[in-house]
């Protein structure tokens, strides 16, 4: 699965089902074009890309500052939310048009997540607090309570169970198990800004967490308990982690100095894999669902590339320049 | 007194008639205040107007003539120049084109009126991530939706009708007037960035529709101008800020606010910017009792303000408190204003990502366009945890990328900056500046500018430092000792680290000399009098050797000082200052207090003094009361 991605876990099935029937989900790219702003806040560019069959990638959609995701309805893809400095964006015509669901106080949002199971139950996580909405992000609503500090970056639906829903925070995970309206402290969890958080689409029990200076956890047993792996990224600011949806063995993080480090043993051992890279900062990876093995990893300005042996060799992929924040996989509708 | 009419340019551009308080004492009378303030008001309009043609001039300038009738073949010729090429500036884009269509909406041809709604309909400007840029969005937005009230959500770049774009405008607008009446502005007292607010909220006083939201709108100019009025030096604004620019600090008259503090009150060099002529476009006229207060108010007197840091989302700290869903420190601030000076702090801390400056000096001069009248000390303080606080980013780039645009951020020798291991305690014209500098931080030292406008400086055997800043003597007492090295000592500025941060260097960086000292646990103790309360320099100095002081730093910095007016003042690093043993009361610290205006913690109302003259702004009354009482 496209663990990092925060795809809902029935539509990764069926991303993957529509792989294999050959009609290849449309890979997606949120960045901020950031290497050549000089004398600037702004980037050059930034927004959604989207890479076309022969690998060239055209912008998609509205041209708005941080933008940090997209989300598409299970079911239902021309639905569309994008998650943006300036709120939530939503689209239900595949694109065409797009209408900002959000008022002034939703700000800074930075990943979406549909419920697999419930599709009209969408979760968010903002800067400044998570918020929900139940009507397939048409109106959005604060959802902060249980939460002792609000910052939030990734959000992720469980699969398995409607109304089950994981938050990174400033603060360590929260769980919510009644669609975001109360949240608990997971106590294992690492006391520290969660910065990436994903559900394998292999085996539902799986899930990583990318930390801030806290390295890489998992969770077993769907995110009830968490365990730090990899000693050796102990420290580090993991910004990327995903779960290969073919194989539960095999996951991979990313960050700042560590590169990319990849585990085919279900998290027991880690080795780095960021040789051929041009630099070992990366803050995006994900298994493609349309290619089972290859790894996309984003760098800081230097580039996507793409590995299908595992991080052993890379190819350029593009988006020279680019700051990643997400990679999203979604049906074409 | 007679206004003339000049020509110059927009953009911060300077000429020779001047509205200083350098010279004869101004008729503060109502009439002649008036008189005085549309005379600029015409002159700046005027010079907007006769600037402008099909290859030269702003928004604002073609706003001004289609305003005004005049000149309109140039304006239409270089507004369909403007809108040639889509927008980039956001907010900067937003506010401007919402002021040309209020202004002058009925004025447009065609054309324009067609390729202005088809960048509203496929433009999407970004609020931004700032105080000011939010207020500068929304005002704009509010104004360019009640331009086109009928427009539905095709025609707007967010999908949202013109009313929904008006609602939600109203909504923030509100939400920002409330929390900046009861807790204080986040981007408080900036130089540069008091422009911002000024413009959008001239924008909404002058075109907003409801009357109701209009008043509230020029309430809160009301409040801003006074805001700047009460701590400025001749037009200069003093006292600690949020946001400063190198260029600023060294060049404090160069800047935003002595454009405006020129409009509003004639004080300083005439200077013109956008957001002066937005505000002498929109009508607003400031009430007398702000130019009186301004020029007139009786000196000495001691300022206190609160204000509040930037919404912190997260590293928020033991300290924060909450205002609705987010999360701030209250900000101290502390001027004493004199007719020859103004000595103002803040009680130190990451109060302002990025430009902060935590206290300053600055003496009056007749001409302060380019004077490098002042005199101030920073811990230079760069960090991802700083960035994060503060801003969305990451922390691994979140500097980079804040260096990109204010290049200054993380340099060594930079001149503005919050410091977490910094603390600022000012009681009168006295000054203790306590410092706990861990060893890992990225710059560990203190620096004190000494700038080119600070001459005779001696280092007398006592230790004491003395200088003199025109009219002012200063004495500095380092508690550590320094090495003297040239501003920009990096080279960084002046080797061009960025267009708007170090552009024209060598005009205004060069000829400063910092007083650089490593110690970790340090401070100085800063003791300023007028130059007029001493036969000469040296009675100053002896005076000030013979004062009571002691001084320690291990194991933390630690100064009892007797100041020149025999207040005791210890402070401690980490503990609470007294005065004459007398803890300062933070808690109760006001949002405005001095002799001419009084505001209470939480209570949206300001009460503005002057004489037996009261003006009262009620936020939550949405009113204003005058009175003068009988003597």
């Amino acid at each position: 699965m496209i663990a990092r991605l925060r795809l809902p876990a029935l539509w990764i099935a069926t991303v993957l089902s529509a792989a294999a029937a050959g009609a290849p989900a449309q890979f997606y790219a949120a960045v901020a074009m950031t290497k050549a702003q000089k004398n600037s806040s702004t980037p050059t560019d930034s927004g959604l890309y989207r890479r076309e069959a022969d690998g060239r990638w055209t912008h998609f959609g509205p041209r708005i500052l941080g933008i940090g995701s997209v989300a598409a309805q299970p079911g239902n893809p021309a639905v569309l939310l994008i998650a943006s400095a300036d709120g939530v964006v939503r689209s239900t015509d595949a694109g065409r048009t797009w209408r900002k669901a959000t008022g002034w106080e939703v700000v800074d949002v930075r990943s979406i997540a549909f419920d697999p199971l419930n599709p009209a139950q969408v979760y968010a996580a903002t800067q400044w607090g998570p918020i929900r909405s139940d009507d397939a992000g048409a109106t959005w609503a604060p959802a902060h309570a249980g939460l002792a500090k609000l910052y939030s970056q990734t959000v992720v639906a469980d699969r398995t169970q409607s109304g089950r829903v994981l938050i990174g925070t400033e603060d360590g995970i929260y769980l919510s198990t009644d669609a975001a309206r109360t949240w608990t402290h997971v106590a294992s969890s690492p006391a520290a800004t969660i910065l990436r958080l994903a559900q394998s689409g292999a085996d539902a029990s799986l899930w990583l967490a990318g930390t801030q200076h806290h390295g890489v956890w998992l969770s077993r047993d769907g995110g009830k308990t968490w365990a730090q792996v990899d000693p050796a990224s102990a420290s580090a600011n993991l910004y990327a982690a995903a779960l290969d949806p073919h194989d539960a063995k095999v996951m991979a993080v990313g960050g700042w100095n560590t590169g990319v480090r990849l585990s085919t043993d279900g998290g027991a051992t880690w080795t780095d894999r960021s040789a051929g890279l041009p630099v070992k900062h990366v803050f995006v990876l994900a298994f493609d669902p349309n290619t089972p093995g290859r790894l996309w990893a984003s760098t800081f300005e230097e580039g996507t590339f793409f590995s299908d042996d595992r991080g052993q060799t890379w190819q350029d992929g593009g988006l020279y320049g680019a700051y990643g924040f997400d990679y999203i996989f979604i049906p074409a509708p | 007194m007679v206004i003339l009419l000049l020509t110059a340019s927009v953009c911060l551009s300077t000429g020779s008639l001047s509205g200083s308080t350098a010279g004869a004492p101004a008729d503060l009378t109502d009439a002649a205040i008036n008189q005085r303030y549309q005379a600029r008001r015409a002159d700046l309009i005027g010079s907007a107007i006769g600037s402008l043609d099909p290859a030269k001039g702003s928004y604002l300038d073609v706003a001004a003539a289609l305003q005004r009738g005049e000149n309109i073949p140039a304006a239409l010729a270089r507004l369909t120049r403007l809108n040639e090429a889509p927008p980039t500036g956001n907010m900067f884009w937003v506010y401007p084109v919402a002021a040309l269509m209020a202004a002058g909406g009925d004025r447009l041809d065609e054309a324009n009126r067609a390729r202005l709604a088809e960048l509203w309909r496929t433009y999407w400007p970004s609020r931004g991530d700032t105080e000011n840029h939010w207020v500068l969005y929304y005002a704009g937005l509010y104004i360019a939706a009640q331009c086109r009230p009928d427009t539905g959500p095709e025609a707007w770049f967010n999908g949202r009708s013109a009313a929904e774009n008006m609602a939600e405008a109203r909504g923030y607008l509100e939400h920002w007037m409330n929390v900046t009446t009861a807790h204080g502005q986040g981007e408080y007292d900036s130089p540069n960035y008091i422009g911002e607010y000024v413009a959008p909220l001239s924008l909404l006083a002058g075109w907003a529709a409801d009357p109701a939201f209009r008043l509230r709108a020029r309430m809160l100019l009301d409040y801003v101008l006074y805001d700047y009025a009460i701590e400025q030096m001749n037009g200069q604004y003093a006292g600690a800020h949020s946001r400063v620019y190198p260029r600023q600090v060294l060049q404090p008259g160069r800047v935003t606010s002595s454009t405006i503090g020129w409009l509003a009150f004639g004080l300083g060099d005439r200077q013109a910017g956008g957001q002066s002529l937005l505000m002498a476009l929109s009508g607003y006229t400031p009430p007398p009792i702000l130019e009186r207060i301004a020029r007139a108010a009786p000196r000495p007197y001691v300022e206190r303000e609160l204000k509040r840091t930037r919404w912190r989302m997260r590293n928020a700290g033991p300290d924060a408190i909450t205002v609705g869903d987010r999360q701030t420190v209250p900000v101290y601030k502390y001027s004493y204003v004199d007719q020859d000076f103004v000595l103002g702090s803040s009680q130190g801390g990451l109060l302002q990502p990025i430009q902060q400056q935590t206290w300053n000096l600055r003496w009056r001069v007749d001409r302060p366009l380019d004077a490098a009248n002042t005199f101030f000390a920073v811990q230079p303080y760069s960090s991802p945890f700083e960035g994060t606080m503060y801003f969305g980013g990451d922390w691994d780039t979140v500097t980079d990328l804040i260096a990109r645009s204010k290049a200054d951020y993380d340099s060594p020798d930079k001149l503005a900056s919050g410091s977490p291991h910094e603390q600022v305690f000012q009681h009168g014209p006295a000054l203790i500046g306590l410092y706990d500098i861990p060893p890992d931080t990225r710059f560990p030292h203190i620096i004190t500018l000494f700038s080119r406008d600070v001459r005779e400086v001696v280092e007398d055997a006592s230790g004491w430092i003395f200088a003199q800043g025109g009219p002012v003597y200063i004495a500095y007492r380092p508690l550590a000792p320094g090495e003297w090295k040239p501003n920009d000592w990096t080279g960084h500025l002046a080797g061009g680290a960025g267009g708007f941060i170090s552009a024209g260097f060598k005009e205004w960086g060069t000829g400063h000399r910092c007083y650089v000292s490593g110690a970790r646990h340090n401070g100085y103790v800063v003791q300023v009098a007028p130059a007029r309360d001493f036969a000469s320099y040296a009675a100053f100095q002896a005076a000030v050797r013979a004062l009571p002081l002691q001084v320690s730093t291990d194991p933390q910095a630690e100064v009892v000082f007797t100041t020149l007016d025999g207040s005791v003042l210890r402070a401690r690093y980490g503990a609470v200052p007294s005065v004459n043993g007398v803890p300062v009361d933070y808690a109760t610290w006001p949002l405005f207090d001095s002799p001419y205006g009084q505001a209470a913690r939480g209570r949206r109302e300001l009460e503005l003094r002057f004489n037996t003259e009261r003006y009262r702004l009620d936020f939550d009354a949405n009113a204003i009361t005058q009175s003068v009482a009988q003597p």
